[in-house]
């Protein structure tokens, strides 16, 4: 009888993880395949990987935008989790009697939703194009500045530091460190699971982000992959094979860094001080 | 750790400042220099880059900076942009489609540049006038036809007993018979289509000279348009009669094209790349007119789906861009040969429509001159003032059509789908 429960049990995640991995296989498959083949729905591995890739090189500049979602990525996740951990901390660990007022409307913010803010803000960096050109409409900083930290993010923080033992800072206190010391010699190392899960969550989010990339950046040359591959798919005939593969270059980098770092992610998702 | 996370945020910091140099030098515009927002590589962008060249000719340091985005995002970007009421970020040139222009013309007006008697409206096809103007100014030059045809197998018709012929003057009823007795004789469908796009319903309308609004382009025009009353039954006949697959998006809708689901789709001229696209059908297809709407004498065989044009920003370097419009898309006879040939774009200037590319025969399509018809066709389209919300409206008939499909009373379903578009849209 168990066994019986066992074995439907296996059959019924089987089932399920191979609706959810036929997307991918999808478009591995699709990758190699001619367009043509990809809309008669093709499930066999073709012969046109070399074609695909040649004339994906031949129509954009692929290199270019992968530099520039990386850039974007990089800088927005360091940035927003050094940004993000300091405020969970200091919400957590200092006392203050306006603190809760004040995340009380951080976390209000979260329901604003962001194309409410698009129009002011690009008003913003149309102002901000006029004194200083290197941080205004169409450049790479303006694609990352209004995406610097969430309320999620700092929440998030918050939420692990609850866990983080306050013993461990008394003794550095003892031990003569500083604040600042004590946050990034005994906080940073002891909370490496929720940097790595929060890691995961910004770059990702930062990688995938359309809409204000979208908006503010304009020439080419500042082109995001997200940006990219949606011409690719604009044209009245689009080539699918083309698309699938630069969806799989696209989706290349997020599935590395979600494989290296999935052991802390788990972990950073439970909670990180055991 | 302390020495590990310096180094990591020194390291961000470069990039960042890198991120700030890199891109600065971007924005120094000069005035050879004209920046232009339109979608589709391979037609749009590709005509754009043929205008270059040809513009280069005779302005060696011109530059064309063209954008390429989505159709989807140049409207967001350019609703966020003029919203913003900033200038900065915005191109020298935009491409609309006609459908969408007036509801940018009229909403942020000022910012297009008017081009009355900046070039000459009678050398373009009159129904393209009549789309990108607004009470005798005109806004843009028009770029390419939406000039539909009946893509017909003509494989599948012969094995029912009929042939391009018979499709020939022929209104909806009639074709829904010839439809089936194809579907008794092969066992396909007869056309294709996306019950969330009716694009089939706006093709039969302007068949007949009326749009979801009258002419002035403001006032609903559902309840008491007869052609749209004959263009849901018709488009209910093909439900009903199982002639109609249904397809839910664009790559489906080519799919039922190149695997021979499906005997014929009535559509614009633009889809000719993506039928051609299937070699092993070379020979089996030709281009019919369009049918005529039964029981509405103004219906002609000849419509018009999608199409733009380009427009000009009001800013700085306008007259620029203007320069750039009129000496390539509205002025070159040459220009518009190879646009037809090397793009297969077909234009809406007529001395450019009259050259020697427009008369090749394609074997594609059994040696016949598809060109040469979809302009002939064109010049018959009947002019209508799309208004300000042809896609809003479209909304709502959508629905409307759902509950006719399911055996609602027309007339009836039709004055509902009247208030709520007069209420929505003020």
């Amino acid at each position: 009888m168990i066994k019986l429960k066992q074995g439907f049990i296996y059959a019924f995640l089987t089932i399920v993880s191979i609706i959810s991995i036929f997307p991918f296989f999808f478009m591995l498959v699709s990758a190699t395949n001619k367009s043509i083949d990809v809309t008669r729905g093709s499930l066999l591995p073709g012969a046109h990987l070399i074609e695909n890739i040649k004339s994906l090189l031949a129509t954009v500049d692929i290199g270019q935008a992968m530099l520039n979602s990386g850039v974007i990525a990089i800088v927005t996740t360091v940035l927003s989790l050094v940004i993000a951990s300091l405020a969970g901390y200091g919400f957590e660990i200092y006392q203050s009697k306006a603190k809760d007022i004040v995340f009380n409307i951080l976390l209000l913010s979260m329901m604003i939703p962001f194309a409410v803010l698009m129009v002011p803000l690009f008003r913003m960096f149309g102002s901000i194009s006029q004194v200083a050109p290197a941080i205004g409409i169409d450049t790479l900083p303006a694609a990352i500045i209004p995406t610097l930290t969430t309320a999620f993010l700092i929440f998030f923080f918050r939420q692990n530091t609850k866990l983080f033992p306050r013993a461990l800072l008394e003794a550095g206190r003892i031990d003569g460190l500083s604040e600042l010391g004590l946050f990034f010699r005994i906080y940073i190392p002891t909370m490496k699971t929720t940097y790595a899960a929060a890691a995961i969550i910004t770059f990702m989010s930062s990688w995938n982000n359309y809409l204000w990339p979208l908006v503010i950046l304009q020439s080419p040359e500042n082109q995001t992959i997200p940006l990219l591959i949606s011409n690719l798919g604009s044209s009245y005939s689009p080539d699918y094979g083309v698309i699938m593969l630069a969806i799989v270059i696209a989706t290349l980098p997020t599935a590395l860094i979600f494989f290296f770092l999935q052991k802390y992610f788990v972990a950073g998702m439970l909670g990180s001080v055991k | 750790m302390r020495r590990k996370t310096l180094l990591l945020l020194s390291f961000v910091a470069i990039l960042f400042v890198t991120a700030c140099s890199s891109s600065s030098t971007s924005n120094g515009k000069g005035l050879e220099e004209l920046t232009v927002w339109a979608w589709d590589p391979s037609f749009n962008i590709k005509a754009l880059e043929m205008a270059e060249e040809e513009y280069k000719a005779e302005h060696p340091d011109f530059k064309l900076n063209i954008i390429e985005n989505a159709q989807d995002d140049i409207i967001q970007k350019l609703n966020t942009t003029l919203s913003s009421g900033s200038t900065k970020g915005l191109p020298n040139i935009v491409l609309i489609e006609d459908y969408r222009a007036k509801s940018f013309l009229e909403a942020y007006p000022g910012s297009f540049y008017e081009l009355t008697d900046k070039f000459d409206t009678s050398d373009f096809i009159p129904y393209k006038i009549a789309a990108t103007s607004i009470e005798d100014k005109n806004y843009a030059i028009p770029f390419d036809t939406g000039s539909t045809g009946l893509y017909v197998r003509t494989d599948l018709l012969e094995q029912a007993g009929y042939t391009v012929e018979d499709l020939q003057n022929i209104d909806w009823n009639q074709y829904i018979e010839i439809g089936k007795d194809v579907k008794e004789a092969t066992g396909k469908k007869l056309i294709t289509n996306n019950h969330n796009d009716l694009g089939i319903l706006r093709i039969m309308m302007q068949s007949s000279g009326t749009w979801y609004t009258e002419e002035d382009g403001v006032t609903t025009n559902i309840a008491n348009n007869e052609a749209l009353k004959i263009a849901f039954k018709v488009y209910k006949d093909l439900v009903d009669e199982d002639l109609m697959n249904v397809h839910s998006d664009w790559s489906q809708q080519i799919q039922a094209l190149n695997s021979g689901k499906v005997a014929s789709i009535p559509i614009g001229n633009w889809i000719t790349p993506s039928i051609k696209a299937e070699e092993s059908q070379t020979g089996d297809w030709a281009v019919a007119p369009i049918p005529s709407l039964p029981g509405m004498e103004e219906s002609v065989h000849a419509s018009n789906l999608g199409g733009a044009s380009w427009y000009v920003l009001n800013i700085e370097g306008k007259e620029e861009a203007v320069d750039f419009l009129t000496t390539t898309f509205s002025s070159n006879v040459d220009f518009y040969q190879e646009l037809v040939s090397e793009v297969g774009a077909i234009g809406t200037y007529i001395p450019g429509t009259e050259g020697k590319a427009y008369k090749a025969k394609d074997d594609y399509f059994g040696g016949q001159a598809i060109y040469e018809d979809f302009t002939n066709w064109s010049k018959e389209i009947p002019e209508v003032n799309y208004g300000m919300n042809t896609y809003a409206i479209e909304d709502i008939i959508i629905v409307a059509m759902q509950k006719y499909l399911q055996g609602g009373d027309l007339d009836t379903i039709l004055e509902t789908a009247q208030e709520q578009a007069e209420k929505q849209i003020r």
